[in-house]
């Protein structure tokens, strides 16, 4: 069944009492998200916590910046990153979900006395979830659900909890999701209101949404072109595409035979009206594209 | 290898079994691939009559074969590329009961159309007119449109036979009549087509056709749009009206275009082949019609609830 009580929202639109979830595929995805949210934070005048035991240089979003800016930053009190064992572990190192909470309302009130409209958190559970002597599910989920009582009839506070898909079995990562109302994901590569391109990372490739059409070629090619480089095996999910033009069919199948051999782009979740065209014509007129999955039940991205 | 395309004339279903199992055993013998797409009485009384024989034969019911002459001629050589490098032996009976005068012309010039698309498949085709059944004027017309007649067990060449260009050409030649007055009108100024989608999408629903169709004449129409902001001259523009239980769907513009009157006939390799786009509306649509002239190209689709 697809979960539908989730709201899906690019890292820009994020606002105040949302607790967020990123399940991320790696690297890329997750700089791609949360470099933003921190990049953004600092740069519209809020406050940026970040848990984590990596010095802020390391982290996404703070790592091109000078080290004198870094400093400059955590001294003003707008940048914070705080080590775990400070943010949220006892003195055994054993996860203390009570001394999260403190933290964050430790957080929200300095940065409230210093007239900050706002603080953005975030959190990596990706360690805590993987290293031995790991908290109980059981105790991650009431962590996450007194965090999300905490952040959502907050007018101050944004946060997101990451989380490396690797790190955890798939039930535990739904069951982790489960607890957060927003789930979170990089912003579309373009969107005019008529067709939105976003990128995916599992598997890689782009979600196109709207419609798709002469106008709009050039910039779909671009992106299309840009996720393909140096790389096989992209998908397209057209599982909220309402309108594929015949031109893009012949763009589509150009981009494929481009492909090195053997290779082919995937379409995913054909909704019924674009899969009605190609079967008109035929697949095998579509040389080099293939059809890949249909619709499946929601997993991690496939909520709305 | 080349086509051979042949008719005949029967009355009755004896006459027509007489012609037919020569040429259903000569394909069997040959170790051709044989297809039969006949019409009642005269599928059930081939199959009887054949037996165990006609087992290997692919036997299809003529009025589930032919609906859309352009479907119908890409359905064909799915068929004869699918058995590939073996020949296909075909007995070809198309439906011309039950046609609007304008779409009987498509499935003429569909029979000559037959010559170009399969030219070197060297499949063999026989095509049964029935003197009783068929109108006059579509024997007159088998006439024109198959190079190889067979009368009294013989194969002879068909003097009357004409090229399927000149016989594309006399088709469009019919007379067409301009929009209505009253035709709801869409100026194509804008190189985004999204306003131009929802124009028509709000017509085809006016007008009752069911989801698959509207957006089938959707697609279309946007694709003829888009071709006319790429090769057309200003003003351009889309007219629609009701037509009985057609809605029509037209598309002008000022450029000159001098189409071959095989345009968007032939199914394409693939793709990536010119006249991709308007072969697949010619699918999409019951009907396209260009016209081109000096006073401008114009693009007509209809599509029936």
């Amino acid at each position: 069944m697809e979960t539908s009580w989730f709201a899906k929202r690019p890292v820009s639109d994020i606002r105040p009492g949302d607790h967020g979830w990123l399940a991320h595929t790696g690297l890329e995805e997750r700089d791609r998200v949360i470099g933003i949210f921190v990049g953004e934070g600092l740069e519209t005048g809020e406050k940026v916590v970040y848990v984590s035991d990596r010095p802020a240089g390391r982290l996404p979003g703070l790592g091109g910046r000078p080290p004198d800016e870094l400093d400059e930053l955590a001294r003003s009190g707008r940048l914070r990153v705080i080590p775990r064992r400070a943010a949220c572990l006892d003195r055994s190192g054993g996860f203390e979900p009570a001394k999260m909470l403190d933290t964050l309302a430790r957080e929200v009130g300095e940065a409230f006395g210093q007239g900050l409209r706002a603080v953005r958190l975030t959190t990596d559970h990706s360690r805590l979830l993987n290293e031995p002597g790991r908290p109980g599910l059981a105790r991650m989920l009431g962590c996450e659900h007194r965090l999300g009582e905490a952040v959502s009839p907050s007018t101050m506070v944004k946060a997101i909890c990451q989380v490396d898909r690797q790190a955890c079995r798939p039930d535990e990562l739904t069951a982790l999701r489960d607890t957060h109302e927003v789930l979170v994901e990089v912003n579309p590569e373009f969107d005019d209101g008529v067709l939105k391109i976003v990128r995916t990372f599992d598997p890689v490739g782009l979600r196109v949404e709207g419609e798709l059409d002469a106008a709009r070629h050039a910039v779909f090619s671009d992106r299309l072109a840009q996720v393909s480089a140096g790389r096989g095996g992209v998908h397209l999910d057209f599982s909220r595409l309402g309108f594929i033009d015949l031109g893009c069919l012949n763009l589509l199948a150009h981009h494929a035979i481009a492909l090195p051999r053997g290779q082919a782009l995937v379409l995913d979740n054909l909704p019924p009206d674009v899969e009605t065209v190609i079967e008109l014509v035929g697949w095998h007129r579509l040389p080099g594209l293939a059809r890949g999955r249909d619709r499946v039940p929601a997993e991690e991205g496939a909520a709305r | 290898m080349k086509l051979e395309h042949r008719a005949f004339e029967y009355a009755g279903t004896g006459a027509f079994l007489a012609s037919v199992e020569p040429f259903l055993r000569s394909g069997l013998e040959a170790g051709e691939a044989v297809v039969a797409v006949v019409r009642e009485p005269n599928l059930g009384a081939l199959r009887d009559h054949l037996g165990s024989d006609g087992a290997s034969i692919e036997f299809w019911p003529a009025e589930e074969f032919y609906l859309h002459p352009v479907r119908t001629l890409k359905d064909y050589q799915r068929i004869v590329a699918s058995h590939a490098p073996r020949r296909v032996c075909a007995l070809a009976e198309p439906v011309w009961q039950g046609w609007t005068p304008r779409q009987l012309l498509e499935w003429n010039r569909y029979e000559s159309l037959i010559n170009v698309v399969f030219e070197g498949s060297g499949a063999r085709a026989l095509c049964p007119y029935d003197r009783r059944a068929a109108p006059a004027h579509v024997l007159d017309q088998a006439r024109r449109t198959h190079p190889l007649f067979l009368r009294d067990g013989d194969t002879r060449w068909n003097a009357d036979f004409v090229d399927p260009v000149t016989f594309g050409t006399g088709c469009d030649r019919q007379r067409r009549f301009p929009p209505p007055r009253d035709a709801d009108y869409f100026a194509i100024e804008d190189a985004d087509l999204h306003r131009l989608r929802a124009f028509v999408a709000g017509r085809a629903a006016a007008h009752g056709l069911d989801r698959r169709a509207a957006q089938n004449l959707v697609t279309a129409a946007n694709e003829v749009a888009a071709n006319a902001l790429r090769h057309g001259t200003p003003p351009m523009g889309l007219w629609t009206w009701p037509d009985g239980p057609d809605l029509i769907c037209e598309i002008g513009d000022h450029g000159l275009w001098r189409p071959s009157p095989l345009t968007g006939f032939i199914p394409p390799e693939s793709a990536l082949d010119r006249g991709f786009g308007l072969w697949t509306v010619r699918l999409l649509v019951d009907l396209m019609e260009v016209r081109a002239g000096w006073n401008g190209t114009f693009v007509r689709m209809h599509m029936r609830k």
